[in-house]
């Protein structure tokens, strides 16, 4: 047994390419092979989301790299080494594995389930116990939660230590079967968020498995679309998968909405945001009717800020017939927008808060621009929405 | 209360069986009597034999059993189709009657604690066997799927993770036969295997104390042993006993 000591310090992100080649999975009885030929390539420290509808044989594909399903014929290669050559517990041991039902050790506490590929590894007790809490923190759950068994944690805080299990001893590649699929939807988000995060930092390369096509655009750097037979009908980045689907399955497969769902690759500073005639508290109204009057402006209410260009409110005709700015606006400010917020959610700010316009700020709060409905209908029906020039493709956790 | 027909077929038995209890003056205006405290406290050192030879007929029987059956169903854990025919073979020895089960050894073992103890151990695998079994199955499968995706051998899976799961049943299926092993094991006294059957099936139908005494040690010991059980399942499934969250 290879020392656990040999496994790469985790500060130092490790991980490895993975290579199918004409790799097949042939059931004993089933008509068809569950997985055909299938040839794909995932570059090191990227997140490759395997989607696509029930029986499409993404799951068997993916279990192929760590040969709990064996390779009828074909090769899968980790690294550069092929895993048919590979003790499989030995292999596996290499290998972060997630699935669903979470399938922690009941009768194992939290600490020790983290570390028991570490155990199975031989490490020494001392730094097992060191290993289980750096990763309680990196997950951010409470320490105090290592001496808890299973049952006493929620949905979300067992699959957040279903991750820290599976990245124990460093691995140099995660696999992981639709990891969030049994969490509901809004800790859901927040552990996609979260592994986003997480792999920012820790750069592994992971196959990520779905049949939702939201959560790919969301997870992956390279999302495959396969149908039956593990065929990979397309093999695109998130942007290139919404802007030019490569045939009628796979536009079926993303959905009439890929515009929209373009709007969850792009960030509020992605596009050109509208310049807000300002108005200052005490400024003269004549002066800001003025700034209104100007041609390159386009919007017909001056936007109140205090003195560090903070918004305060909008103000309205009325606020407009004294002769001085009030102190207080009209109308209230409704949603303001961060650079950094998810446009689809801004947009859907903008439509629950009822208003045209938000201001989007900075991180210390000062205004920046606005964002208005219309510049976002007008970016989906631009050419530049269609083309992959936009920055819109940087991915958010890049 | 065995019928005189097996009492005379149990012959040779001989003193200790047939053995005239003492009750002597004691007792003697109230027959009928139920309960003879002054007997039971003249007479209580006459039980520490039998209690000890009981002791020695159940605890060989239920280590002998469990050992049986804990092999089988690991075997037919490994191999699956053993499943059926090991559980319809250990249940057909359950079904025979005790003490026709005594008899019918008789020519192969002979009189004396070894029929004994081999009978009873038989009878405890049928529980122990599908206990076993039963919690082996109950393992969540994503629990094992999880532990092989992992690294852990068919071993590891088995030793660390399945069995340790499987506790409360395994314990549970030997509760059952520790309890009724000390209950079958009165009736060991007739093939001459002593016990404490040898005062619950005396002479003197007539002066009950000696019976109610010797069953109450039978309850004790019952109880104890499985005091003792249910503290050792405490002890090494301290996971069942959390608050959920």
């Amino acid at each position: 047994m290879p020392s656990g000591d040999s496994v790469t310090d985790a500060s130092q992100p490790a991980a490895s390419s993975v290579r199918y080649e004409e790799t097949t999975k042939q059931y004993p009885g089933a008509s068809s092979p569950a997985v055909d030929k299938l040839t794909l390539e995932i570059p090191a420290g990227e997140i490759c989301v395997l989607v696509g509808p029930s029986g499409c044989g993404k799951t068997t594909a993916m279990r192929m790299v760590n040969r709990t399903v064996e390779i009828t014929s074909g090769d899968v290669l980790v690294g550069d080494r092929s895993v048919r050559d590979r003790e499989p517990a030995q292999l596996r041991r290499e290998i972060g594995y997630v699935i669903q039902q979470i399938g922690l050790f009941p009768h194992r506490t939290i600490s020790e389930n983290i570390g028991a590929v570490p155990q199975l590894l031989g490490w020494k007790k001392e730094r097992i116990r060191e290993r289980s809490a750096e990763l309680l923190e990196l997950i951010g759950l409470d320490p105090e939660l290592g001496d808890r068994y299973p049952a006493q944690l929620s949905g979300g805080q067992q699959q957040r230590v279903g991750v820290a299990r599976a990245l124990a001893a460093d691995p140099l590649v995660m696999l992981m079967d639709e990891p969030f699929g049994a969490i509901d939807p809004i800790n859901r988000e927040r552990l996609q968020n979260e592994f986003l995060r997480l792999q920012a930092e820790i750069r592994k390369t992971v196959l990520f498995v779905t049949h939702d096509i939201d959560e790919a655009i969301k997870m992956g750097d390279r999302i495959a679309v396969m149908r039956e037979g593990g065929r990979v009908e397309q093999y695109a980045t998130p942007a290139e998968l919404l802007m030019a689907p490569a045939n009628e399955f796979v536009e079926d497969f993303v959905g009439a909405d890929r515009a929209l769902k373009r709007l969850a690759l792009m960030r509020v500073g992605d596009i050109n945001l509208w310049e807000a005639p300002l108005a200052y508290v005490g400024q003269a109204t004549s002066e800001v009717r003025r700034k209104l009057a100007a041609p390159d402006v386009e919007i017909p209410y001056p936007l109140l800020v205090d003195s560090e260009r903070r918004p305060l409110g909008w103000l309205s005709e009325r606020d407009l017939g004294a002769d001085v700015v009030p102190q207080r606006p009209d109308s209230p400010l409704g949603p303001v927008l961060e650079r950094d917020d998810v446009m689809r959610d801004a947009l859907a700010d903008l439509l629950q808060g009822e208003s045209q316009y938000a201001p989007v700020v900075d991180h210390k709060g000062r205004i920046d621009g606005v964002l208005s409905v219309e510049i976002i209908s007008e970016f989906l029906a631009s050419p530049e929405a269609k083309s992959d020039e936009h920055p819109a493709v940087e991915r958010p956790h890049g | 209360m065995a019928s005189p027909l097996l009492l005379a077929a149990a012959g040779e038995v001989g003193g200790d069986f047939f053995r005239e209890r003492d009750v002597g003056d004691l007792c003697q205006a109230q027959p009928g009597h139920l309960f003879c405290w002054d007997w039971a406290k003249e007479n209580i050192d006459r039980f520490g034999t039998p209690t000890v030879q009981h002791l020695q007929i159940v605890i060989p029987a239920i280590l002998i059993g469990f050992a049986a059956a804990f092999a089988l169903a690991l075997l037919a854990h490994r191999i699956r189709w053993l499943q059926p025919p090991l559980l319809a073979a250990t249940g057909i020895l359950y079904t025979i009657p005790s003490i026709a089960f005594f008899f019918l050894l008789l020519p192969l073992t002979g009189l004396g604690r070894d029929t004994a103890i081999i009978v009873l151990a038989a009878y405890t695998l049928q529980i122990i066997f599908r206990n076993t079994i039963l919690g082996l199955n109950n393992v969540p499968a994503s629990v094992k799927d999880a532990a092989r995706g992992m690294g852990f051998t068919s071993r590891q899976i088995l030793w660390k993770v399945e069995l340790p799961l499987a506790v409360p049943e395994i314990i549970a299926g030997l509760r059952v036969a520790v309890v009724s092993t000390i209950a079958i094991a009165t009736l060991a006294v007739l093939i001459s295997a002593g016990g404490l059957g040898t005062e619950m099936y005396g002479s003197n139908l007539n002066f009950p104390t000696a019976i109610i005494i010797a069953g109450a040690i039978v309850i004790l010991m019952a109880f104890a042993l499985d005091s003792i059980l249910l503290l050792i399942q405490r002890l090494t499934t301290p996971w069942r006993r959390v608050s959920q969250a």
